[in-house]
């Protein structure tokens, strides 16, 4: 078959419209993310999904209702638990290594076939059918459309909580939503990129653009653009010359960040924005 | 404020305190570290209840968000590692609250009229990493005066900051009371760089809390009274306090950990101590 037809089978074209949906939810949540400083929390989720996605197989439901239960239950969570920054790590610690202990217990107690657990740590992003295309593009949609709704406050209790909290923010109820997001968009992102390789959607993207702006709707913008790049090229690459998408996904997503990092290393010192 | 008491945690902060705040004027907040000036602020801005009396704001009890309050926060700022240029954080000051998609078309007027009051229009579209700890100051004053609030809250406004950076501020403090009109509360280690500009103190220590003018507050008696044990003040010939007998009260270290505000306020203090003493 030539990548014509390849890219006209339905498979491809499921992926198309799948990583898409993804890459722009994980695009514009990764830039709080970053902002947050919260990468450690949004890794912490994926592999607790992994321990929601095992149990649920092992009770013979669909993976994606407990990565749903488990994202959001364990958001909530730390949430809840590390609204401060101080305790922040120790929480998500606590909550990542707990969850994963879960996993490992659920995938010796299941004997059936292995591959379950296998593409929920890798992704099976060529393997989406069009019911799950309609419940990632549903998701994402929801996200996004939250995070456009919520995108001044969060950014100003991102920014400054003790101000914000004056002018009556919340940091604690933010944060919690914030965590909610995150989770729902974990979730999504497993589908296509797995468990392992969530990161690169969520952190790479949003890294590289705040590397290159500090305006924060550019960036949002700018994070969004890369994902989808990554993403689609990702998806273009694995079909035409092989090996995993999920691997091409995250070679551009880093790939992107380090020409935004040599990018910006190259401009004069005064704009640039990495200090390290 | 009438009577009022405030304890966190079981733990009483300070008990009857009364005084009142009028429009356009400056106050000075003044204590040891730990006797409840910043949670005095958060009285005002409704964030923590009064356990005994009354306090009325704007002839109402406190509530959070309100726009006629402004609030300048003590360190985060300051410390910040944030990218956002400091005119898009004075414009969250101003809709940074507000959940939806509108805008307000008045948002880029208000912004460049609060850098200009302030200051800071020149570097405005700099990070604000990368400003200077006055610089960032300057912008933190923008953020909190960006609605025009009646009631300005500053906690620690000169920490950290080296002499000449502290009498920008006061004088940039000064300008946004007598254009605003404004009531100001300032949360300060030491009364002296604001003692120009301040129409009251209010000095908390030992679980009490006095108030009046300099004059008044900051004596020999009733600061002795306050802290229970004799208190001299020495006047220099340039019209600065320097209070002895504090020593104490300042040597102690934070027991919340690192404060670099504490440190700032002790060091001046002591060179000032040792200058009178020599």
């Amino acid at each position: 078959m030539s990548l014509i037809q390849l890219l006209a089978t339905s498979f491809v074209q499921n992926a198309f419209y799948a990583v898409t949906a993804v890459a722009l939810a994980a695009g514009a949540v990764g830039y709080f993310v970053v902002l947050r400083r919260q990468a450690f929390a949004a890794h912490a989720i994926g592999h607790v999904g992994f321990a929601g996605a095992a149990g649920a197989v092992l009770l013979g439901l669909s993976p994606i209702v407990g990565l749903l239960v488990f994202c959001l239950g364990a958001g909530l969570l730390i949430g809840l638990g590390a609204a401060s920054l101080d305790d922040r790590d120790a929480v998500v610690g606590v909550t990542l290594t707990a969850a994963l202990g879960l996993g490992v217990l659920f995938i010796s107690l299941y004997s059936g076939y292995a591959n379950a657990t296998y593409s929920i740590l890798f992704g099976q992003i060529l393997g989406v059918s069009w019911a799950d295309v309609g419940l990632v593009a549903a998701l994402s949609l929801t996200v996004l459309l939250v995070v456009s709704l919520v995108f001044r406050p969060m950014l100003f209790v991102s920014v400054d909580a003790q101000s914000a909290a004056s002018r009556g923010l919340s940091p604690r109820m933010m944060s919690l939503l914030f965590m909610s997001l995150l989770a729902v968009t974990t979730v999504v992102a497993i589908q296509i990129v797995g468990v392992l390789l969530v990161f690169s959607l969520l952190v790479a993207p949003a890294a590289a653009a705040e590397v290159l702006t500090n305006r924060p709707l550019r960036a949002m913008g700018l994070s969004m653009a890369l994902a989808i790049f990554s993403a689609w090229t990702g998806l273009l690459l694995g079909v035409w010359i092989g090996g995993p998408v999920s691997f091409w996904i995250t070679a551009l997503a880093s790939t992107s960040y380090l020409v935004a990092r040599l990018v910006d290393a190259m401009r004069p010192r005064a704009v640039r924005r990495a200090v390290a | 404020m009438r009577g009022g008491a405030v304890s966190l945690g079981g733990r009483s902060i300070w008990r009857d305190a009364s005084f009142t705040i009028e429009p356009a004027t400056i106050t000075a907040v003044l204590g040891p570290n730990g006797s409840g000036k910043t949670t005095l602020l958060n009285l005002i801005l409704g964030l923590v209840e009064l356990g005994e009396g009354t306090l009325e704001v704007f002839g109402e009890p406190p509530h959070r968000g309100s726009r006629r309050l402004g609030y300048m926060t003590q360190t985060r700022v300051a410390d910040t590692t944030s990218a956002l240029t400091g005119r898009d954080y004075v414009g969250l000051g101003f809709d940074g609250p507000h959940f939806g998609w509108g805008r307000d078309r008045s948002k880029r007027e208000v912004v460049r009229q609060a850098l200009a009051l302030t200051g800071t229009a020149a570097y405005a579209d700099q990070p604000l990493y990368s400003l200077s700890g006055g610089q960032r100051q300057r912008m933190a004053l923008a953020h909190a005066t960006v609605f025009k609030p009646e009631l300005l809250l500053l906690d620690e406004p000169l920490a950290a900051l080296d002499l000449a950076a502290q009498a920008e501020i006061v004088d940039l403090i000064n300008l946004i009371r007598d254009t605003t009109g404004a009531a100001i509360v300032v949360v300060a280690h030491d009364l002296n760089p604001l003692a120009p500009i301040v129409d009251q103190v209010l000095w908390i220590a030992r679980r009490k809390v006095r108030s009046g003018s300099i004059d008044e507050v900051v004596s020999e008696e009733v600061l002795s009274e306050l802290y229970g044990h004799p208190i001299e003040i020495v006047l220099t010939p340039r019209g600065r306090r320097v209070i002895v007998g504090l020593e104490e009260e300042f040597a102690h270290p934070h027991p919340h950990g690192h404060d670099h505000s504490h440190e700032a306020g002790h060091e001046h203090f002591v060179e000032l101590y040792e200058e009178e003493t020599k």
